[in-house]
């Protein structure tokens, strides 16, 4: 068990937080830390935007931070699951990101 | 057009082809009720209880590949209806559950009939709205059947404050022609490099197994998957949820695999060295002890969820996609090496299978004892069934061992005609889920195959069924026990039947038909069998319950022995592999 950060681009909207929250109870995993930031400044995520039909507005989307424990099998499974959420935009861990449900190699957030 | 949130709702609902909603009015859904009365395009079904209405949506969506749609009022409507909901999210459903909640001004005042529906709900649903302006109500809709229908189905939840829907409030109406949700974007077409690897795996592979599930039928995909066992005379099996996506009666199929699943099905997928999973997703009534799981073989898992890929069984080759389309590429491709391939490459493996089959595959022909020295067999039941529907009818199950003895004995040749709650295993679903699929097809046999026990979870439909004039046929297979559970008694529990039986306070099931209005028949006798399910089909303007007795001491095999591979299997009382 190792302890790992994922980063997550989400809809600010009603109900998605305890969505993320809820999927780490429901599915057993667990949370040690949890930081949720609204995204003001865009420019650090145009790489988002040119692959979204909506582009950004103010105060649209958050910025999540989570730690957790967990082993590398469980990292990809618990990655795959916070893809499918609807709110999520992005979500990424060290070595790879999913964009709108689209895996790439790398952590771009 | 100006219109109010609650006829904005139904103009929605038409617009989305909606043609059938089922139901239950209550206080907050009140408005709603009104504009149903005012409009004439949709139908609503009332049912008897919520729990209902959502497996008749259930029910009618599997039947028909359409989304179901069910509408209930806050609080209590809401609350009964999450069984459903978790039914159709375990078994990836499309479902649109539409629920009134109380006015906005109310919400977190404790009033009367609220309860928190999108919490409640949140664990068993793909996803939810909550309505804050009733001018969202198009798009939401929209939305809802979008995210419903797509990628991998599911139940949508959308929780409406009666505020919402009050008449006096006008909006201007317009359906959107296209959702646009920016951060929902489920695979489509698969990537063509894994197709390649998985079609360079198939070529050289001699001992292949198909196995698919109800990620096949969600996807249409019968016709590719027998076009696919064309070119590769593969040996195939389908999980419990994806019975009639392959015909039954092909040479080329197992049966069913798993904890109920045949001898020769199990043993092929343990000794097999390659699995082609196709929208099934390893559940552990499939695996049992996943470390033990056919050792030998590599897996091109086929698949619309990225999550459901390596998430039990690590896939070699992950195929991302529709299933339909991911089949075509690998259809398409596989021509292209056709001589590469040769069927007689699989002709051992399917001696090899020939054998198990005829060793210990199920016996067909247990009907053919029907001396009244015995008690009638509850598989035998089955079978009649089977041939007096001419194996045409659409069949749905509660749950338990009548489930799996219909899964094992009637030969489902088309996908959609077996409706059963395989994931989360609900007793009470069969009734009103053979209501939905009576709906959706009037004239056509629908057989609803279950218990004594699961039968009275949902009892109160025979009510509904009066109403609407349903002539679905009731097979209560009756061992006066809750038959599975005292199986596993049985087998684990040195035989100790703690609270799963209760024979002398069962109803009399044929006075119990009639007081709804409908005919009963009982049997008793094996030489009584044949003849009354005969007569029960031949009154098809009825709806008729047949109480079958059967012999309370049978069990269900094979059976997997726990926490071992797919070759340890109970094959009777006292036979194991």
């Amino acid at each position: 068990m190792i302890k790992r950060k994922l980063i997550l681009i989400m809809e600010n909207k009603p109900g998605a937080l305890v969505r993320v929250v809820g999927l780490f109870h429901q599915r057993g995993y667990n949370i040690e830390s949890l930081h949720v930031d609204p995204v003001d400044d865009f420019s650090s995520y145009k790489f988002i935007e040119e692959r979204l039909e909506t582009k950004f507005k103010e105060n649209e989307i958050s910025r999540l931070t989570i730690q957790t424990l967990v082993s590398d099998s469980l990292m990809r499974q618990i990655l795959r699951q916070l893809n499918k959420l609807i709110d999520v935009i992005a979500v990424s861990n060290e070595e790879t990101t999913y964009l709108k449900g689209v895996l790439l190699d790398e952590n771009l957030l | 057009m100006k219109l109010s949130g609650a006829d904005m709702l139904m103009h929605a609902l038409h617009d989305e082809g909606v043609e059938l909603i089922f139901g239950y009015p209550g206080g907050a859904a009140l408005h709603i009720y009104d504009a149903i009365f005012r409009q004439d395009k949709i139908d609503h079904i009332l049912v008897r209880h919520e729990q209902g209405a959502t497996h008749a949506a259930d029910g009618y969506a599997r039947a028909t590949g359409k989304p179901g749609v069910v509408l209930v009022t806050s609080g209590p409507g809401a609350t009964n209806a999450i069984t459903g909901i978790a039914t159709a999210f375990m078994d990836s459903i499309p479902m649109v559950v539409i629920s009134g909640q109380v006015a906005s001004h109310l919400i977190g005042t404790d009033a009367f009939q609220e309860t928190d529906m999108i919490g409640i709900s949140r664990p068993v649903v793909k996803h939810s709205y909550t309505v804050f302006d009733a001018k969202d109500i198009p798009r939401i809709v929209k939305e809802a059947f979008h995210v419903a229908t797509s990628g991998r189905p599911g139940p949508v939840v959308i929780d409406i404050p009666k505020d919402m829907t009050a008449p006096e409030n006008l909006f201007d109406y317009a359906y959107p022609k296209k959702a646009n949700i920016r951060s929902y974007n489920p695979p489509v077409k698969p990537d063509q490099n894994q197709i390649k690897r998985a079609v360079t795996e198939i070529l050289s592979s001699r001992r292949p197994v198909i196995y698919a599930g109800g990620g096949a039928i969600a996807s249409n995909a019968e016709r590719e998957l027998f076009q696919l066992n064309e070119i590769l005379d593969a040996p195939v099996t389908n999980t419990l949820m994806g019975l009639g996506i392959y015909p039954a009666t092909n040479d080329r199929f197992l049966g069913m695999l798993g904890m109920h699943g045949t001898y020769q099905a199990n043993m092929a997928m343990h000794n097999a060295d390659l699995i082609i999973a196709i929208g099934a997703r390893f559940d552990d009534r499939i695996t049992n002890n996943p470390s033990k799981f056919s050792p030998g073989a590599k897996v091109i898992h086929l698949d619309v969820d990225h999550s459901s890929v390596s998430k039990i069984i690590e896939a070699n080759i992950a195929v991302f996609g529709q299933v339909k389309n991911s089949l075509q590429a690998m259809i398409e491709l596989l021509k292209q090496n056709i001589d590469k391939y040769s069927k007689d490459d699989l002709k051992e493996w399917h001696s090899q299978i020939a054998q198990w089959k005829s060793s210990h595959g199920l016996n067909y022909e247990m009907y053919k004892d029907e001396s009244d020295a015995h008690p009638i067999l509850p598989q035998a039941v089955v079978q009649h069934v089977y041939n007096v529907t001419n194996g045409n009818a659409y069949v749905t199950s509660d749950v338990g061992q009548h489930q799996m003895f219909a899964a094992q004995y009637y030969h489902f040749d088309k996908p959609r005609r077996w409706i059963n709650s395989g994931g989360l295993g609900t007793m009470g679903f069969g009734l009103p889920a053979a209501m939905g699929v009576k709906f959706a097809f009037p004239n056509e046999e629908v057989v609803c195959i279950t218990g004594e026990g699961s039968i009275q979870m949902c009892i109160q439909e025979l009510s509904t069924c009066l109403q609407y004039n349903l002539p679905i046929k009731i097979i209560n297979i009756n061992n006066e026990a809750l038959g599975m559970v005292k199986q596993w008694q049985d087998m684990n529990y040195g035989g100790r039947h703690s609270e799963s039986t209760y024979q002398d306070s069962l109803p009399d099931f044929v006075k119990l038909a009639e007081s709804y209005g409908h005919v009963g028949i009982k049997v008793e006798k094996n030489s009584d069998l044949k003849e009354a399910l005969e007569k029960a089909f031949s009154m098809k303007d009825r709806l008729v319950f047949v109480d079958v007795y059967v012999d309370p001491a049978e069990h269900v095999y094979p059976m997997l022995v726990a926490n071992n591979s797919l070759e340890d299997m109970w094959l009777s009382k006292d036979k194991k592999t």
